[in-house]
């Protein structure tokens, strides 16, 4: 019952996670949005053992954690670099020109 | 279920529920970071005190392990996403006031000149640059 209860709210709180990331106007909100997804999904799993009395399951909750720490790490990344990184395509944005620190931090731009 | 882990598990519940209808409704890209950033950690802590409570030591142990990692990681990847929705060109609205745009400036030009960012420097913060 408790635990019936708990799981809806986390799945209503993780679906509303997943229409951000799927409407999310910059690439920034869809990776919030997938930890909120991920931060629901943990949760689920801890009430999910908790309801069936087991602790197998216990040990993925800190790998997801890791997993998606890794995620948002390396998507930031992307997105701070990738106005340097495809500038001729129009993928990517051109940075301000009269910023001096975006240039220098632009790494390897001459 | 014991009432106190019940409790604790549906406050948790509610709480990730909040950050996703947060996450959801909110207008701009740094509103949404801090919903997304400070409810949800705080809601998994939650349930994860409760599900210890009803599980026992073993379980409180790795749930532990658990909330440690996400204690650790979460708000560094937020501030890190801040950060690069900053740098990056996607002006998503909703700043009035900009203080990090020149405090990077006073900063570039400290590592371009070889000197430390000192206090005397500080008053270039105020003055807009021509």
């Amino acid at each position: 019952m408790i635990a019936g209860i708990a799981i809806t709210l986390l799945a209503l709180g993780g679906a509303c996670g997943i229409v951000r990331l799927l409407l999310g106007p910059t690439l920034a909100d869809r990776v919030i949005a997938l930890d909120v997804v991920l931060v629901a999904a943990m949760g689920a799993i801890a009430v999910f053992a908790a309801s069936g009395g087991s602790t197998a399951n216990l040990a993925i909750l800190s790998v997801i954690a890791i997993v998606a720490f890794t995620v948002t790490v390396v998507t930031s990344r992307h997105i701070e670099t990738r106005s340097e990184a495809a500038p001729a395509t129009g993928i990517g944005r051109r940075p301000v020109d009269d910023d001096p620190s975006r240039e220098i931090r632009g790494g390897g731009k001459p | 279920m014991n009432p106190v882990a019940a409790t604790l598990v549906i406050a948790g519940s509610v709480l990730t529920l909040l950050a996703g209808v947060g996450i959801l409704r909110l207008s701009t890209t740094y509103s949404r970071f801090h919903a997304a950033g400070k409810a949800s950690p705080v809601a998994f802590f939650v349930i994860a005190g409760g599900v210890g409570i009803e599980l026992g030591f073993a379980a409180a142990a790795q749930l532990a392990v658990a909330v440690a990692a996400l204690a650790l990681t979460l708000p560094v990847g937020v501030h890190l996403l801040f950060r690069a929705s900053h740098r990056s060109n996607d002006r998503t609205g909703g700043l009035h006031v900009d203080d990090l745009v020149p405090a990077e400036r006073l900063a570039a030009r400290a590592s371009v000149s070889g000197e430390a960012v000192s206090e005397r420097a500080a008053p270039d913060l105020e003055q807009p640059e021509t």
